[in-house]
């Protein structure tokens, strides 16, 4: 019998170049070079685990880090920017997005492990379009958006508007770059709060992400505002549109919360999951988290003001 | 595939070292550099057994490629015994027995480091999660925990 070659795993990987370009205009120009087969990676945590195979046909790597300016965290007027360079480590850790955005802060502080979070970026984490990743469901509640550039000059997408499908969106990673996620800020009478339900604790996919964003009428304790996201339940992240018009206009009390919750999770559809449960588990989890989300921001909003 | 020069600083000493562009940074380390204390495991950061300090944060070196590490300054577990001597959270680990196999010690310890150099008194749970992206399969972890917590008690950490 002939001796068989077990192989394990391919040690090194495929490209044959990698490129560091020193601006953004350099980085596109390479791109266009390599006509569809360039990718560009900046953290790396998901483009080396997904190409390890192989067979992807990339012959470059376009690394984006050291160009500068994508590095940065600040307040411009009441839009906080986060540039495409900026680790989740450093989002969780950022004073401006924890009072102005606390979902996202949460959200990104549980991605991964800590290995994975100092070095994956927020904007890495979005492109990879998973309908439950960590900080794209905060994001969503938050109303942010994206801005891109490619060769013809920039463009800004709302968030809710970028997604076609599992890992898809409406940009061409072989053509374009995103440089900035902006959200505004929240303000005064506002918070957020990001749920997750998971195995454990650390590198675990979720069972459910959740992230809630609520105004309240000081004068009349009514909500003002309410956006709900949940993932995964849906090819794309999932805003539960109906559950935020019943709470919208309603006396802040539990059982508004409640029968907002209970519509979340009518309208939510998670599908059963060897990783992450049956269908039905999803779905009643889906108004605990809702629900619960709903009261940490309410929570945050009163100590905030008191 | 042509070959390209990277230059970074290892364990306090600068390096140079010729790489295909497709090498990772954990391959490198071991293979050229001869630093086996980094180990390999599920080369998708899942395990951990490959941190490393990259430019002060405890990095998973199994998804970086060497060429991202260019000017870099890097920490292995190879670089914290001075002068013969062994760093005080090393000793810990052995007066506190956090080692059994061995395989994920040298990422436990350098996860320690990270945490005790950004934050001299963790509590135990900030330990935790400094340590919560390395699988052990030996411990259990308690004793782990305990060494890094016997270090941060014993002060000063540089």
């Amino acid at each position: 019998m002939q001796a068989q070659e077990i192989v394990a795993y391919q040690k090194d990987m495929e490209w044959e170049e990698y490129l560091v370009p020193r601006s953004l205009d350099e980085a596109l120009e390479m791109l266009e070079r390599y006509r569809g087969a360039a990718r560009v990676i900046a953290g790396g945590t998901d483009i080396v685990p997904a190409t390890r195979k192989g067979g992807t046909g990339i012959k470059a790597l376009v690394d984006i880090t050291r160009i500068p300016g994508l590095n940065m965290i600040r307040l411009d007027g009441e839009t906080v920017k986060i540039g495409s360079l900026v680790t989740h480590t450093e989002v969780a850790l950022s004073g401006l997005i924890r009072k102005r955005g606390m979902a996202l802060a949460e959200g990104a502080s549980r991605l991964g492990s800590p290995q994975i979070r100092n070095i994956a970026t927020v904007a890495g984490n979005i492109l990879n379009a998973q309908p439950g990743a960590d900080t794209l469901i905060p994001l969503l509640a938050l109303d942010g958006s994206v801005t891109i550039r490619g060769r013809q000059g920039e463009r800004s997408i709302p968030l809710a508007e970028l997604f076609t499908g599992v890992g898809r969106t409406t940009i061409d990673s072989t053509k374009e770059i995103v440089t900035e996620i902006s959200f505004p800020g929240l303000g005064k009478g506002e918070a957020s709060a990001a749920m997750r339900l998971a195995k454990r604790k650390t590198l675990v996919l979720p069972i459910l992400t959740v992230a809630v964003v609520i105004g309240v009428d000081p004068g009349a304790k009514t909500f003002a505002k309410a956006r709900i996201a949940v993932g995964p339940v849906a090819t794309t992240p999932f805003r539960c549109k109906a559950a935020e018009e019943i709470l919208v206009g309603s006396p802040v009390g539990e059982e508004v919360i409640r029968k907002a919750a209970a519509d979340a999770a009518k309208a939510a559809n998670p599908r059963t999951s060897l990783i992450r449960g049956t269908s039905e588990y999803r779905k009643a989890m889906v108004a605990v988290l809702v629900e619960r989300g709903i009261a940490t921001a309410l929570k945050r909003l009163e100590e905030s003001n008191g | 595939m042509a070959k390209k020069s990277v230059t970074f600083k290892v364990n306090g000493k600068e390096v140079s070292v010729d790489v295909a562009p497709g090498e990772m940074l954990v391959d490198v380390l071991r293979e050229k550099l001869g630093l086996t204390g980094t180990k390999v495991g599920c080369r998708e950061g899942e395990c951990g057994v490959c941190s490393i300090i990259l430019n002060g944060k405890l990095i998973a070196s199994c998804l970086v490629p060497v060429m991202k590490a260019d000017h870099s300054t890097i920490l292995t577990i190879e670089g914290l015994e001075q002068n013969g001597e062994m760093h005080l959270i090393q000793k810990k680990f052995i007066e506190d027995g956090a080692i059994q196999c061995g395989f994920c010690t040298p990422a436990m310890v350098l996860a320690g480091k990270a945490l005790l150099d950004e934050n001299p008194h963790p509590t135990r749970e900030e330990i935790q999660l400094a340590i919560s992206g390395i699988l052990c399969r030996c411990t259990g972890y308690q004793k782990i925990i305990k060494a890094i917590d016997s270090a941060s008690q014993a002060g000063e950490m540089r």
